[in-house]
């Protein structure tokens, strides 16, 4: 057990000499985890409200099938990326594969189902006079949507934490998309891949524990929220 | 001159299988104060939020200002807006409350108006104003609910049951700041209420809902 005990020790030495590769893999992963939560929150909270509050035939198929989405694989997700970007795919010539952008793709396709499935969820659960007191008060359909989701702004916020701690954590889509390149497209959980398999405990350790760490600050956030939500 | 700013005739709302609203016929003139009673559950708020656009009436017709109710601009939706029985506000403070309706109409300066409302429904601006809307009392959000639509001057305005929380002297208060929209403004004013003595010192005429149905009160 020794060498988990000395990979400790170094780990600590890494994150408080401030170890250039240790802090670029966290780079990379708070950048392309802000962008794909970003885009998550942009396109899925619309769709979400749309879902949560429009009566249509065929409601209830969407929502099982955003609700299966929530268990896409990651690996599948960079299977489907995978096979897009490749310079063969689609969208090759877009030249995302083996980027940041490229991974904040996939990760968006991640995060996308939770934050639409938590929006519709809030606004269903949205007060009803709250719509009657926005419409009666002169919004128009686009104000409703905005005031609606600002209303709900709590539970949003919600939504994207808890994407983020879906996105922070995965390495199926950070592998095969981004390719886990030393400097540029390695992130905390494909490095700590990496080093493993190479029996360097040390940078593993470090990043395991900075990983932790974000994910305590999205829980303590998520708490916090899930309070002012109510 | 008069002019009839609803219409409606044999309109009837259900839900399920539910005719919870069966009105013959009805007109709302222009500038006058209509009073209804009738007991829990007969249909009276179902008719009002007909009358402010919020739901289609099953069959019949309804018309504002001679435009049938599908037909209705947002410019004339903006022109009716409704108290609801248990009052709502939004998740901000009393000032963010009242100016919304004015900020989404695109009036930026809203602070003078703000505080004309607040104050007529009894509430001290320099107190209240500031306020989120998770300090205030039951009659308190009810006033400020009230000011959220004084503030937009209506050409109708729709009360469900105003007096329901309130004291006494917020009573009048409301009593007081409803004949004044209607002799400033010329609001025309229709009033759900309980309380038949109060209604009858406010209402030009009063009706009276049961099963769906409305008759005069005389
Ligand atoms: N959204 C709804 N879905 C189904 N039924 C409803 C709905 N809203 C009201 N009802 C029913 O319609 C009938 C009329 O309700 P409404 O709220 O108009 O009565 P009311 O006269 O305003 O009663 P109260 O004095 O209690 O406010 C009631 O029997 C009620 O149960
Ligand atoms: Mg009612």
């Amino acid at each position: 057990m020794d060498y988990l005990l000395s990979g400790l020790i170094q780990a600590f030495e890494l994150l408080f000499k401030g170890d250039p590769e240790t802090y670029s893999a966290v780079k990379t992963t708070v950048l392309a985890s802000s962008l794909s939560v970003a885009a998550s929150m942009v396109i899925g909270s619309p769709l979400g409200f749309c879902l949560g509050y429009a009566r249509f035939p065929g409601r209830r198929s969407v929502r099982v099938v955003v609700d299966t989405l929530l268990s896409l694989p990651t690996v599948v997700i960079g299977l489907l990326c995978y096979a897009f970007m490749s310079h063969r795919g689609p969208l090759g010539h877009l030249g995302l594969l083996f980027t940041i952008p490229g991974m904040a793709v996939g990760q968006t396709i991640l995060g996308l189902p939770i934050v639409v499935a938590m929006t519709a969820t809030a606004v269903e659960n949205l007060d009803d006079r709250l719509k009657q007191t926005i419409l009666t008060l002169g919004a128009d359909p686009r104000q409703l949507l905005l005031t609606s989701l600002w209303e709900a702004r709590f539970a949003l916020a919600l939504a994207g934490a808890a994407a983020y701690g879906r996105i922070v954590s995965e390495v199926g889509i950070s592998m095969m998309v981004g390719g886990n390149i030393k400097w540029h497209t390695r992130t905390i959980t494909t490095a700590i891949a990496l080093e493993t398999g190479k029996g360097q405990f040390a940078m593993g350790i470090a990043l395991g524990l900075i990983l932790l760490a974000l994910a305590l600050m999205v829980n303590v956030a998520m708490s916090g929220l899930k309070r002012l939500s109510e | 001159m008069s002019e009839t700013l609803y219409h409606l005739e044999k309109v009837t709302q259900v839900y399920g299988h539910r005719t919870v609203l069966d009105v013959e016929s009805l007109h709302i003139e222009a500038r006058s104060i209509t009073g209804v009673i009738g007991p829990n559950g007969s249909g009276k708020s179902t008719l009002m939020r007909i009358l402010a656009f919020l739901e289609k009436p099953a069959s019949g017709r309804v018309s504002f200002q001679d435009q049938p109710f599908t037909k209705v601009t947002l410019e004339q939706r903006r022109q009716v807006t409704m108290l609801n029985q248990e009052p709502y506000l939004l998740k901000r403070s009393v000032k963010g409350n009242i100016s919304y309706g004015l900020k989404i109409r695109g009036i930026s300066d809203t602070s003078r108006p703000v505080d004309r409302a607040l104050s007529k429904v009894g509430l001290a601006p320099d107190k209240f104003l500031q306020r989120s809307w998770r300090e205030l009392s039951g009659g308190e959000a009810q006033r400020v609910a009230l000011a959220a639509r004084l503030v937009l001057k209506p050409k109708v305005l729709l009360l469900d049951e105003p007096t329901a929380s309130v004291d006494r002297e917020s009573s009048e208060l409301i009593l007081r700041a409803a004949l004044d929209a209607r002799d400033q403004w010329g609001t025309t004013l229709i009033i759900i209420s309980h309380q038949l003595t109060w209604l009858r010192q406010i209402a030009d005429r009063i009706l009276s809902m049961d099963y769906g149905r409305l008759s005069p009160v005389h």
